[in-house]
């Protein structure tokens, strides 16, 4: 099993995240070719599935509801049982790509505590990750998802921000609670539509990423980002990111 | 143990009256042991038996084995005579030992349930739905393509093997069926009923319910012979 490296985007809503995820999944599939990629949507706004052109049939809250059912019509209870009804389920979620595949978390629509069922969940996933060189979580908005430590190991948080203070302060606020909650080897931060006169102190900066008519074009166009130009200010960020991450290449990460 | 006699019976009518293939159990000769938690990629897999909406059926049943040895029968095409998708069944028969109690205890008939879940032969990937008693298996092109490629003898022996390890067993049968021509809804319907008896098994084991006039389990102890009588004798009544 390979020695999987975890990326986690997080950050305030419509900042780019997805866009960022997308874009360091096609670069890593592009650049290790030979290399395994877990693309985790874990936004109940399920971009990624678009910025990626693929479209899961089944979503892990679907697995969760069909296993809370059956638990309830108490058609299965013993955790070997649950084990194996979630791994059933979850292949049945994967879409592959070539050497992407891509696993949707979905939109919880039921009421209800389905810890137990949660957990399995989460375990199987934990499991499932190990089969992957690298995995990239493009997360939900805010801090949610790692209070709730959906997120709990984590190579690189990759926390992502608007040029705004309040993007700045989701940032913040992110990196306090995840230096409590979740096990991570780095952060970095990603300025995204930053004005050309921008300028930060932030220590761990990444990439400073300008507007980007190509990212915007391919968005108006409903193009996944493997259309993207390689001359937009995004991939050219995110990849100058990734660089860094992996200590591949330190060139200037201004865009 | 009587209680699946009947289901069982069903089964047996179902399969063909001679295997493609019937090789007793040798422990030299079950599969190469997978990573556990490793999963096959589309890009792996020569063929996925039973998925992709294609019928399957799984399930383990306690009944008598009057061969009096272990052994895996085949009922079609083995693994390396499949080059696509197909419907699958597959069948554990376990024999328990006389007077070892293991009848009348629904948690070591459970633990040997599980056997099969946690089953990893290398480039055999088994999933399994206790639910709806499905049994997917995506098989890896390597492991079809060698000097000696995987067979279901190999993973039969594995099988057995682990079910051999629990003290209570005394012989284990497994059962696969590829044959396209087989009555694979049918064999659902038995599975699905296997189920029923475990679960009847276990839930009669947990009731403290005497009469059976009001016991919610009457309609399936009605239906199983054997089932009352399991819970009276727990009760200390026979």
């Amino acid at each position: 099993m390979p020695d999987t490296k975890t990326f986690t985007f997080a950050g305030k809503g419509g900042v780019g995240k997805t866009s960022l995820s997308a874009a360091f999944i096609r670069i890593l599939s592009e650049r290790f070719p030979e290399k395994r990629i877990l693309a985790v949507d874990a936004d109940p706004a399920v971009g990624l599935s678009v910025a990626l052109d693929v479209q899961p049939s089944m979503t892990i809250d679907d697995v969760r509801l069909r296993i809370a059912e059956s638990i309830e019509k108490g058609e299965t209870s013993a955790a070997a049982q649950l084990l194996s009804e979630a791994r059933f389920h979850l292949m049945d979620c994967i879409v592959e790509r070539g050497n992407i595949s891509f696993l949707a978390i979905g939109r919880p629509e039921a009421a209800g505590c389905y810890c137990k069922v949660n957990a399995y969940l989460k375990q199987i996933i934990e499991t499932l990750s190990g089969n992957f060189d690298f995995v990239v979580i493009d997360g939900e908005a805010g801090i949610e998802q790692i209070n709730r430590r959906v997120m709990e190991n984590v190579t690189y948080l990759v926390l992502v921000t608007d040029p705004s203070k309040k993007g700045f302060q989701v940032v913040q606020t992110i990196r306090q609670v995840a230096q409590r909650l979740v096990s991570c080897e780095e952060t970095g931060v990603i300025v995204n539509r930053a004005p050309e006169s921008f300028t930060t102190d932030v220590p761990d900066l990444l990439a400073v990423i300008g507007e980007d008519r190509f990212q915007s074009k391919n968005d108006m166009d409903g193009e996944s980002v493997f259309s993207l130009s390689d001359a937009s200010p995004l991939f050219l960020g995110a990849k100058s990111a990734l660089e860094k991450l992996l200590g591949e290449d330190t060139e200037n990460a201004a865009v | 143990m009587q209680l699946y006699d009947d289901v069982y019976s069903q089964i047996k009518q179902l399969l063909p009256v001679e295997a493609s293939v019937r090789s007793p159990y040798r422990s030299d000769m079950c599969a190469p042991e997978g990573e556990k938690d490793r999963i096959l990629f589309g890009s792996e897999t020569a063929y996925e038996l039973g998925g992709g909406g294609r019928q399957s059926a799984s399930a383990v049943l306690f009944a008598d084995i009057p061969e009096k040895q272990s052994e895996t029968l085949l009922f079609g095409p083995d693994l390396d005579e499949i080059s696509r998708d197909q419907p699958f069944g597959h069948v554990s028969v376990v024999r328990l030992k006389d007077g070892s109690g293991a009848q009348y205890s629904s948690e070591t008939l459970k633990t040997i349930g599980f056997t099969v879940f946690r089953l990893y032969p290398e480039g055999y990937h088994i999933r399994i739905s206790p639910v709806s008693c499905k049994e997917q298996v995506r098989v890896a092109s390597s492991a079809i393509k060698k000097d000696r490629p995987l067979s279901f003898i190999n993973v039969g022996n594995s099988l057995i093997r682990e079910f051999l390890k629990h003290p209570e067993v005394e012989y284990a049968k497994t059962l696969f069926i590829t044959d396209r021509d087989f009555d694979y809804r049918s064999l659902s319907a038995a599975a699905l009923k296997v189920k029923k008896i475990t679960d009847a098994v276990q839930s009669a084991m947990q009731l403290d319910e005497l009469d059976c006039a009001s016991c919610r389990m009457k309609p399936i102890c009605d239906e199983i012979d054997g089932l009352r009588d399991m819970h009276l004798r727990k009760e200390g009544k026979i």
